[in-house]
Parts: structure tokens; sequence; C-alpha cells
């Protein structure tokens, strides 16, 4: 696990392209507890919980003991920020031994910000920089619900590569699923260049 | 990690081997591997042919092997022996997961190399399949990962009627070198010949 002793921010800008329409700007930085309240919006939201292992935090002591238990002791955790604001989270967990080269990818987005590209700029925003932070990872993979289209739209824009379906590999509230496997590599290409973002 | 009760011997019925005339492989089972079963062991354990894709490296004395089968083949939940008129030629594994994986098993199993090429191996793995899910009701998946150079072990698998999912890239570092791997299922509700 890596010592997180500064800030470690990315950041991209959305190029404007109407009069209508504001400079958004997605970052990344990591959460703390000062952030619960912008926290509990999407680890409230059903929608959001869908096709991940937890159910919706129904109170801040909830959210509260994932922000000291999980989050912080994580080897790489991080807020997604609209103008600094927490909006979502997306995090890579490392493996270790003869699984050491490779590392999943996960991420949560506030319902209400979906749709809009953000989560594809977040990947890119990781992508960036996990190759370079971690010498050692030589693959990011993610693992997506079937059903849950939207997220594979997401690694696909982001210039993930799409390997098969593993059936009946996981087991989400108690029912065992079927996932797509993603995966990036350090060698893959991809351009980490400003998209426009209509908010 | 769960752990099988010794005292339940699983054994395989033996099948005969179609087509083999001259040579008697008739009877292929499966057995608890203990240290009686020493020297038989070291045979494919000590084989670099063997050990190609393996992340172990050949074995080379006795004292290794006799501690693997203590501290790991003991402990193992399900590990078994392939013997050839009960002698062991080879081994056979399933290793269960836990949590929210729980409902897969991984497949692993050597077999010395002067009995490939004869469907020792794809019988050993039906024998398995044909057990695993009545022995283990919560698992719905048996998996099992090949190097995508080892075409020999891809065949024994789509033999036994396992369905290839794809290939992994980069997904595992095996004697200091990052491989790809492909990735074949058996799921408890596949129809198995």
């Amino acid at each position: 696990m890596e010592e997180i002793s500064h800030l470690q921010s990315a950041q991209s800008k959305a190029i404007k392209s109407g009069d209508d329409e504001e400079l958004a700007e997605i970052s990344l930085r990591p959460l703390d507890l000062s952030d619960i309240d912008d926290f509990m919006v999407w680890a409230s939201d059903e929608k959001v919980a869908r096709f991940c292992t937890w159910d919706p935090y129904t109170s801040k002591e909830e959210g509260m003991n994932f922000i000291k238990n999980v989050v912080i002791p994580h080897p790489w955790f991080r807020a997604i920020c609209l103008n600094n604001r927490p909006i979502g989270s997306i995090s890579v967990l490392a493996f270790s031994g003869t699984n050491r080269c490779r590392g999943e990818l996960g991420y949560a987005l506030g319902s209400k910000y979906w749709g809009k590209g953000i989560a594809t700029q977040a990947v890119k925003l990781v992508v960036g920089s996990i190759f370079r932070e971690w010498p050692h990872l030589e693959r990011l993979e993610a693992l997506v619900v079937v059903e849950n289209i939207g997220s594979q739209r997401v690694l696909e824009k982001a210039g993930f590569t799409r390997e098969g379906v593993l059936r009946k590999y996981v087991v989400l509230k108690g029912r065992t699923r079927d996932i797509v496997m993603f995966s990036l590599l350090s060698t893959d290409q991809v351009s980490i260049s400003t998209t426009s973002l209509h908010l | 990690m769960e752990t099988m009760e010794e005292s339940n011997l699983h054994l395989a019925q033996p099948e005969s081997i179609e087509g083999s005339k001259d040579k008697d492989f008739s009877k292929i089972s499966l057995r608890p591997l203990d240290l009686s079963d020493i020297d038989h062991f070291m045979v494919w354990v000590s084989d670099e042919k063997v050990s190609r894709f393996c992340i172990w490296d050949p074995y080379t004395d006795k004292e290794e092997g006799i501690n693997f089968i203590k501290n790991v083949v003991r402990r193992h939940p399900w590990y078994r022996a392939i013997c050839l008129n009960n002698r062991p030629i080879g081994s056979i594994s399933v290793t269960p997961n836990s949590g929210k994986y729980r409902c897969k098993g991984e497949l692993g199993y050597a077999l010395g190399s002067k009995y490939w090429g004869k469907g020792i191996m794809t019988r050993a793995v039906k024998l398995v399949a044909g057990s695993i899910f009545t022995e283990w009701p919560h698992l719905e998946r048996l998996d099992a990962l090949v190097d995508v150079e080892n075409v020999g072990s891809q065949r024994v698998l789509e033999k036994a009627g396992f369905t290839r999912e794809g290939v992994l890239s980069k997904y595992i570092v095996l004697k200091g070198r990052t491989r790809d791997m492909v990735m074949f299922s058996l799921l408890s509700t596949d129809h198995q010949t």
C-alpha cells in the first residue's frame, strides 16, 4: 500500500462548445471525512448501488465508517470532483504475488451526473496516471455485470478492450451474475484528450 | 477456505479409456494423495515439461515433495491423485473462493509427461466435473486459466466440455514474465458428456 503523502490531483478542463454552456472541470483528489455529505449523495442512491456489492447507505455513520475503514487505508481511492465538489468515486485495487501485474478498476457516480461523459473522463484520468504511479502494473481491468450497459460504454469509450463474458462469476446481492471482463494494458495507446462536457 | 473431512474418501469410479487396445490405460481413478505416494509424486513434480506452464519450478529433492504434501496437499479442500491402476501419475485439484466469489472454484492439474496425449487428463477432468457440483452444492462455476501457449491443456478442457470465454492479456506473472491466459469455464448447469 502506498502512502498518500501529497495530493495526487489530476485535472482536465472541458472545452466550451456553445454559448450557453459552462466550463466544467472534472478532477480527482483524495476523499476525506470532511466530504461525508457529498459522499452520502451517491452512496445512498439505489440507482448507483444497483450493480454494486453494497446496498444503499442509510446513515451518515455508515458513510463515516466506510471512509475511515476503507477509503483512507485504500491503496488508490479518489473522489471524482466537479468544480472541486465530490460527485462520485474511482479506485484501483492492487493484487499481490502472481497477480501483482494487474489492478482492478472500480467507480461510482451520482446518478444525476450520468450520461455526460464524466465517468469516461474520470477513467481516462486514472489511466493517464496509474501506470506511472505503479510501474509494476501492466494491466488495469474492470468487471461489469452484463446488464450494466452504461458502465460498459464508459470503458469502451475510455479505450478498454472487451475480453469476454465470464459466466456466473460473482455473487451480487444474493444472485450469481455473468460479468464482462474489460482490460487496458500499460502498452495500449490511450489519448487523454479533453472532451466537451454538456452540463 | 473450506476443509473437507478426510474421512470421506472421495473415490471416483474407474473408467475405461476407449481405443486403448495395446496399452492398458483402462483404470483411471482419483483418490487422496499422501506421504506414502512420495516416490510417485516426485516423478511428475521433478519433470520440467510438467512444470513449464506452472508457477512452480521442478522439485529437486524428496524433502520439497514431503513438505508440499504435508503443508499444501493435506490442508487442501479438494486435492486428488490421478491414478492409473491405482498408481499416482498426476494430480488434480479444485480451489474454492470466498465472499462474492464463492460461486466459483478453480481447477488445476498436472500429469507425468510420459502419459500425455492419451486422453488421461481429459478423463480425470470429466471425473471431477461429474462429482464436484454434487459435493459442493453452492458451486455454480468451475473455471481454469491456461497459458495461451499451453495448447495441450486447452485441448483437454475443450474435450472435457468447458467453454472458452476469452483471452485475458497480461493476467498473471509466471516465472518472472507476464502471461496471457485463456479462461475456460464449466457451469453446474452445463450438460456433460
